[in-house]
């Protein structure tokens, strides 16, 4: 066990990329997108996240019941926002009398 | 002279892998206890933002945009340190194990002076829900909506980590007395899972509260 999951530079290279995405989104914040800069903000923080669990946290190389823990706790967070932006969303999409 | 394999494992487990793994699990499921609890904030935002979009957008435009942006790239910068410092004790360096360990809670704590000060400019521009809270907008009722999620979630995540310096802290002393070795880890693995994690909802406390607003200024 006196190896190491990951290499420095590997880690090195994450630091460099997360802190890239930063940048990338603290630009493109600056620019007036609309109701997009919002999804567009979203969509980078998803992306960078997704780099510190997969490298950071070892998701990549840990085993297939640790995975299954890690996938279990997203899915589970993905119903809970899917399903309560789904009623609010869609909500006036039809007209009903005296609503 | 004792193995020290043996001797770091717990005589319910077969072995130093399994007995690790089944930190790590436990670590994950509360890490996913976590998720909810943010989550549901994060959900609870994204329901009233659709509502307000109008007072949202102009709340976000209250922030200290830039002291956000570089709070952001210096929690990253300690997920680094904080990964090298798992790194160094895979390899059994502890000497570099304590050097990552100091520069991390030292990074933490950049991050937290930062935090504050942005508290401080919002108690000077009266931007305090509740307390002192002064905006003469027709959307004011939902700028403080607004301030009051930002308080809620960025104060739980301020006190999230000055709860990991707290762990890190004992890590550091712990590194001293000669607990860890390339053997016995485990952790500092999952004193590093909590900080990745408490940096991972960061991003998204940036990307919610800090960029919707950003060019209205």
């Amino acid at each position: 066990m006196s190896q190491s999951t990951v290499s420095a530079r590997t880690y090195l290279f994450t630091l460099l990329a997360l802190l890239a995405l930063t940048l990338l989104t603290s630009l493109l914040a600056l620019v007036d997108l609309g109701r997009f800069s919002f999804v567009a903000g979203v969509a980078i923080a998803a992306v960078k996240a997704s780099l510190i669990a997969c490298i950071f946290m070892h998701a990549l190389y840990e085993t297939k019941l640790i995975r299954v823990v890690m996938t279990g706790g997203v899915i589970w967070f993905l119903i809970l926002i899917s399903l309560t932006l789904g009623d609010y969303l869609t909500r006036g999409w039809m007209p009903f009398p005296g609503k | 002279m004792a193995d020290p394999i043996a001797l770091a494992v717990r005589e319910q487990f077969h072995s130093p892998e399994q007995q690790r793994e089944t930190s790590t699990v436990g670590m994950w499921i509360f890490l996913i206890t976590e998720v909810m609890l943010f989550g549901g904030l994060f959900t609870a935002f994204s329901v009233y933002r659709m509502s307000h979009p109008a007072g949202f957008d102009q709340g976000s435009a209250d922030m200290e945009f830039w002291l956000g942006a570089i709070n952001t790239a210096v929690l990253i910068c300690s997920s680094f340190t904080m990964a090298m410092a798992v790194h160094s004790a895979e390899v059994g360096k502890n000497g570099k194990l304590a050097l990552f360990l100091t520069l991390t809670i030292l990074i933490g704590l950049v991050f937290l002076a930062i935090k504050f000060t942005e508290y401080y400019l919002h108690y000077h521009d009266q931007k305090l829900p509740g307390i002192l809270f002064h905006d003469t907008s027709p959307d004011a009722a939902y700028v403080q909506m607004f301030f009051i999620f930002y308080f809620l979630m960025t104060g739980l995540h301020a006190l999230h980590m000055l709860i990991g310096e707290g762990i890190l802290c004992t890590m550091l002393f712990r590194t001293f007395l000669g607990s860890f070795s390339e053997h016995y880890h485990t952790p500092i693995e999952l004193a590093g899972l909590y900080w990745h994690f408490v940096d991972t909802v960061w991003v998204f406390l940036f990307a919610i509260f800090y960029i919707p607003g950003a060019h209205m200024k």
